[in-house]
């Protein structure tokens, strides 16, 4: 049991230290999004600050979606995303969702609210790496 | 005879697990200096370690029981520094402490002084007022009258202590704030640095949180202007023939930063591997050391307030001594994507004579890992 303890204080010591201070957006975020507890979708974010503007990527690969826009309100840290995709046959669709960073000093940050999708809506949760 | 004194009773009651937080950790997040405290009781342990000594203390409440309280008194070698030495205190020596609370519910407190309780004679104390400073002696120099940073030839010695803790904008007034940067009033955070909307919420938010999360606490290296400040102070080692300067950094975890003079480019933040100490080229202005550094990485916080950065991070340090003990600090924070303007600080370092950096290390003190 105390070898056990001592690992995990070990483990947590780590995670710790591989903290990312600087804008509290930047980096890779992986979680899911969807309509109810079972029916979720992969979700990647990779976000970047440049000093004016933070700018992103929905699913980075052959389906990525460039974010069109990105608003981050330091008052309550609450965030907007909006972005253009397309489906399977081409017809654009609308993304936008709005969450808000939780446990924002935490290397693995949270960010978690409500996604919309074309027509479908539900919500998403999003880890920092 | 074993017991607590005064008004603590009945809040030492409400302590309920053992003290140990990590001796990192910014003071104001450890201890709370609005509530002190006063104990009676016998020494179980001394850790006479950097970077923080401490003595283990049995105390009984007013119903009896007995609990053990660790009580910080500072590093060892201030305290040696100042006079005061490890012998002056043995376990099973019945002590009174007098001191400020640990934050939490834990059994912890740092010490303003202690005494015997039998003889009254105090064994640690504030720090001594330092001694009236001799007369200036001039800045030793290399055979070609280049300036030395490190010891005079023949000699030994070392940078010591900063005159602050804490990174604020030259042009800023006084800004009331602890030793560890933690502001009395929030809303002078304008007045430390010129900040991004983004760049202010989190540093305020961190000094709500009284920098609990400082990743300096959890040792992780104080990269930028930070690790001119951590205790034990630092060297540097000049190696003209390799186009170098060394500094070797007594905090933390005895790290160095190589500063390369050999005339190359210092390069841009986006080609370099991002580091706690960033990429560094140096070059002299008359006798003053002028030294560029890009490349550093976001998991540090640059000053011990909180003050946050990017990887776009440009710094312009300027390294003068002005005499044999006295070294100026100047540094030039350029972060487009933190603030609003480049914004410059500094401070000076004390030379310690006649002695050598001594072994530090951040997990000293921490009983988990033992």
């Amino acid at each position: 049991m105390r070898k056990f303890i001592i690992s995990l204080a070990i483990l947590l010591i780590a995670a710790t230290a591989l903290a990312q201070e600087g804008h509290p957006l930047t980096g890779t975020w992986s979680g899911d999004w969807g309509a109810t507890a079972t029916q979720r979708n992969h979700l990647t974010l990779v976000l970047s600050w440049d000093g004016k503007n933070v700018t992103g990527t929905i699913n980075p690969g052959p389906d990525a979606v460039q974010l069109g826009s990105v608003f981050l309100d330091v008052t309550n840290w609450t965030v907007r995303i909006e972005a253009d995709g397309k489906d399977q046959a081409g017809k654009v669709v609308h993304i936008s969702a709005e969450g808000k960073i939780e446990d924002l000093s935490s290397a693995h940050r949270k960010l978690a609210g409500t996604w919309s999708q074309g027509s479908s809506k539900g919500d998403f949760r999003l880890v920092r790496d | 005879m074993i017991k607590i004194v005064g008004s603590f009773i009945i809040a030492g009651l409400l302590f309920t697990a053992p003290g140990f937080t990590s001796p990192q950790r910014p003071y104001s997040s450890t201890y709370d200096t609005t509530r002190s405290v006063k104990l009676q009781g016998v020494v179980t342990r001394i850790d006479w370690v950097n970077p923080t000594a401490f003595v283990f203390v049995d105390v009984r409440d007013a119903a009896g029981a007995v609990s053990n309280w660790a009580v910080e008194i500072g590093s060892p070698i201030e305290l040696e520094r100042d006079g005061w030495k490890r012998s002056g205190l043995q376990i099973g020596d019945a002590i009174n402490v007098d001191g400020v609370a640990a934050r939490g519910g834990v059994r912890q407190a740092s010490a303003k002084s202690i005494v015997l309780t039998k003889t009254s004679k105090r064994v640690f104390g504030p720090a001594a007022a330092r001694r009236a400073a001799a007369p200036p002696s001039p800045a030793p120099r290399w055979p070609d009258g280049k300036i030395r940073l490190g010891p005079p030839a023949g000699k030994t010695g070392y940078w010591g202590a900063a005159s602050t803790k804490v990174l604020v904008e030259n042009t800023a007034t006084k800004i009331p704030m602890t030793e560890d940067g933690l502001l009395q009033n929030i809303t002078d955070a304008d007045k430390v640095a010129p900040l991004l909307p983004w760049a202010k919420a989190l540093y305020q938010h961190r000094q709500r949180t009284f920098l609990a999360s400082d990743p300096y606490s959890r040792c992780v290296p104080a990269g930028g202007p930070r690790e001119f400040q951590t205790p034990n102070g630092f060297q540097f080692v000049e190696q003209k023939e390799l186009g170098r300067i060394l500094i070797l950094l007594g905090g933390g975890d005895r790290n160095w930063r190589v500063i390369y003079t050999d005339g190359r480019p210092v390069g841009s933040a986006a080609e370099a591997v991002p580091s706690y100490y960033g990429t560094s080229v140096g070059h002299w202005e008359k006798d003053t050391l002028v030294v560029e550094s890009v490349g550093y990485n976001e998991k540090f916080w640059l000053t011990s307030g909180g003050l946050p950065h990017t990887e776009a991070l440009h710094l312009t340090e300027r390294f003068t001594r002005t005499d044999l003990k006295n070294l100026k600090y100047e540094v030039t924070v350029d972060d487009p994507r933190t603030y609003t303007r480049p914004w410059s600080g500094g401070w000076t370092i004390q030379w310690v004579p006649d002695q050598d950096v001594q072994e530090y290390f951040c997990e000293d003190n921490s009983d988990f890992i033992r």
